[in-house]
């Protein structure tokens, strides 16, 4: 495809979906339309192989790792055990048995969920992690969705027009909060906000006030790579042959910059946009210790320290599904809203 | 490198002002660094429990001047933050040359080959970027003893995913230009290729990803020092002192900013290399288009 058939194909994108959105059937030139649903159905599946690959991985490495660095039985005695109670907790474990045969039993009960008791108070694991998981996934939706209503205007009107000075200064200033890492931004705000203003409480989950500051440093996290990534392509959308014909057909500027420009740019932002929920994730395993938030990074972290394995295994699975899942709606959104995504190449 | 021939006094310059002041930037950092290597070691880490949690600028009788202050102990934090540099800039510096070599040999198998192996390389690397990093890195780094070589491999051997991805698609690229058909139309064994033809294509992305790599690394360095989990904990980590002024952000907030200056200085200093290469890099691309 030469370099004008392809800018002829984008001009083509967007006039189709001005006309219908869900026209599938719409192509342009010699290039082939995958119907929705078969392209559905292939995420869905590669996404599932990929997430099936991922769980068998981490906790094949986490089994063996934990076997070989140290002995699982002498964790779980503590510092009181003597030989007897090793024997004892090695036979009801199945410690004693040889490593291949642990790890089949291991895998066995993983397929029906079942990833023991937490060794600390001989809870469910899974139980412990779900009774975490709604207050953590509050915090990395409502960061999230911050992160989108701040993010895209901004990166849109950075990068409508890069040269003028205002906008200049902006994006030093994101080039900068880019450079800071969230748990400084999280420390930073509670140092002003809570210690000199008095304004927010530092920690714990006591009403809607004490939601502001986490969010805030979770969106922290990605929201200045976003700004600049949105920003970028929006200044080259804006350069783009489309444009200027748009323009020469006399619309104005914000009709050039939110409808033709922004929508392209913001297709070329999809794989960060479906990476964010990771980074959220991990960010906010951060921002729940600093903040004392009873969510499911701070049990990771606690059971991590105090190597309790069940649920460490229980909270990585979840949180793996959890990352699956939205990453496959990020997929499946794309598909409905690109029109490109469903054609094949030629 | 070009030389900034408009002016009259000549000032050094790579064409891009961001690498320009990155690399300024990086300098300092690097010749501290030196400064704490040969001249300082270990000397000046421990405190007067006397002269603990003094602001910046403090003048005691006996521990002589704090131009940062001192924390708990009574540690000097300049002292402190220098001592931190070869802790915090090694393990993310060992860490990125593991993420640089395991990622471009990767993605390089993963562009080479057509069969299952692509397939292989291209699911894992698919299924393990959706893992978050930290969470990762977490769980491994707990199971073994905390140290240098433990946090530094460790991160090495689980960042490289992104790299990979990153190096397999330009690679892929570069494999159908003409000069990668005309060797192997004469016979070049396919490791020759690959380190001959494609990996010198390849400089400008891999150098761009490992600054940008190196600050990742550092951050999450400091993040898992901060959660407790990372360099040991006597260790002058930047980590380490961010954790331990959590406790004292009401009386002593110099604990907190003297370790958030250095990581935000370092972090972004690479954050301009990375950039400012990328740009240089457009600007030939653009060049020879043209």
């Amino acid at each position: 495809m030469t370099d004008r058939e392809e800018k002829n194909n984008r001009i083509n994108v967007d006039q189709d979906e001005k006309e219908d959105a869900n026209l599938v059937t719409a192509s342009a030139g010699d290039v082939e339309t995958i119907p929705v649903a078969q392209q559905t159905v292939r995420t869905i599946l590669r996404r599932l192989a990929e997430l099936v690959f991922l769980l068998l991985f981490v906790s094949t490495l986490l089994f063996f790792l934990l076997r070989l660095t140290g002995d699982p039985a002498a964790i779980l005695a503590g510092e009181t055990g003597d030989q007897e109670q090793l024997e004892l907790i090695r036979k009801q474990y199945g410690f004693d048995k040889p490593l291949y045969v642990q790890y089949g039993v291991f895998l066995m009960k993983m397929l029906v969920l079942d990833f023991g008791t937490s060794l600390a108070n001989a809870q469910d694991a899974l139980g412990l992690v779900f009774e975490r998981l709604p207050t953590s996934f509050t915090l990395v939706l409502i960061a999230f969705t911050a992160n989108l209503i701040i993010s895209i205007p901004l990166g849109a009107w950075l990068g409508s027009r890069p040269d003028r000075t205002g906008r200049k200064l902006g994006s030093t200033g994101v080039f900068i909060l880019q450079g800071i890492p969230g748990y400084i931004t999280g420390l930073i705000l509670i140092q002003v906000f809570s210690v000199e203003l008095r304004w927010l409480p530092s920690i714990g989950n006591q009403g809607p006030e004490s939601w502001i500051m986490p969010a805030i440093t979770l969106a922290s996290f990605q929201a200045p790579q976003v700004i600049r990534v949105i920003s970028a392509n929006v200044s080259e959308a804006m350069r783009e042959d489309y444009i200027r014909t748009a323009r020469a057909n006399g619309a104005g500027f914000n009709t050039l910059l939110w409808r033709h420009a922004l929508k392209n740019a913001m297709l070329g932002a999809t794989a960060l946009i479906g990476a964010q929920v990771s980074f959220l994730i991990g960010g906010s395993i951060i921002t729940e210790v600093i903040f004392a938030w009873p969510g499911l990074g701070r049990l990771l972290v606690t059971s991590v320290t105090t190597l309790d394995f069940p649920v460490v295994q229980a909270a990585v699975f979840v949180i793996s599904v959890f990352v699956y899942l939205s990453i496959t709606a990020t997929d499946l959104a794309f598909i409905f809203i690109d029109p490109r995504l469903r054609r094949q190449r030629a | 490198m070009t030389k900034n021939s408009s002016s009259k006094i000549k000032i050094p310059s790579t064409g891009s002002l961001q690498l320009d002041l990155g690399l300024v930037m990086f300098f300092v950092i690097v010749i501290a660094l030196l400064v704490q290597l040969i001249f300082l070691g270990e000397d000046f880490l421990d405190g007067h429990l006397r002269e603990r949690l003094k602001p910046p600028g403090y003048n005691g009788p006996q521990g002589g001047y704090h131009i940062f202050g001192t924390d708990q102990l009574g540690r000097d934090l300049f002292f402190r933050v220098m001592g931190g540099l070869p802790w915090s800039l090694g393990i993310s510096g060992v860490a990125v040359i593991c993420v640089a070599v395991i990622g471009t040999t990767i993605g390089l198998i993963g562009a080479w080959y057509e069969n299952w192996i692509r397939t292989t390389v291209l699911l894992g690397v698919s299924a393990m970027i959706a893992m978050p990093f930290l969470v990762l890195a977490l769980v491994v780094t707990a199971l073994f003893e905390r140290g240098f070589w433990t946090l530094s491999l460790t991160m090495g051997f689980i960042a490289w995913t992104a790299v990979s991805r990153v190096i397999y698609a330009e690679a892929r690229g570069l494999l159908t230009r003409e000069y990668v058909l005309a060797a192997r139309l004469f016979g070049v064994s396919k490791w020759s290729i690959l380190i001959f033809h494609i990996l010198p294509g390849l400089r400008p992305t891999i150098l761009v990803m490992a600054a940008f790599f190196f600050a990742v690394l550092l951050i999450i360095e400091s993040a898992l020092s901060f959660l407790g989990l990372g360099a040991p904990l006597n260790a002058p980590s930047w980590g380490n002192m961010l954790s331990d002024s959590r406790q004292y952000l009401v009386i002593a907030p110099w604990m907190m900013l003297v370790p958030a200056v250095t990581i935000v200085w370092s972090v972004i200093s690479l954050n301009l290399i990375g950039d400012g290469i990328a740009e240089l890099s457009r600007k030939r691309a653009r060049a020879v288009e043209v």
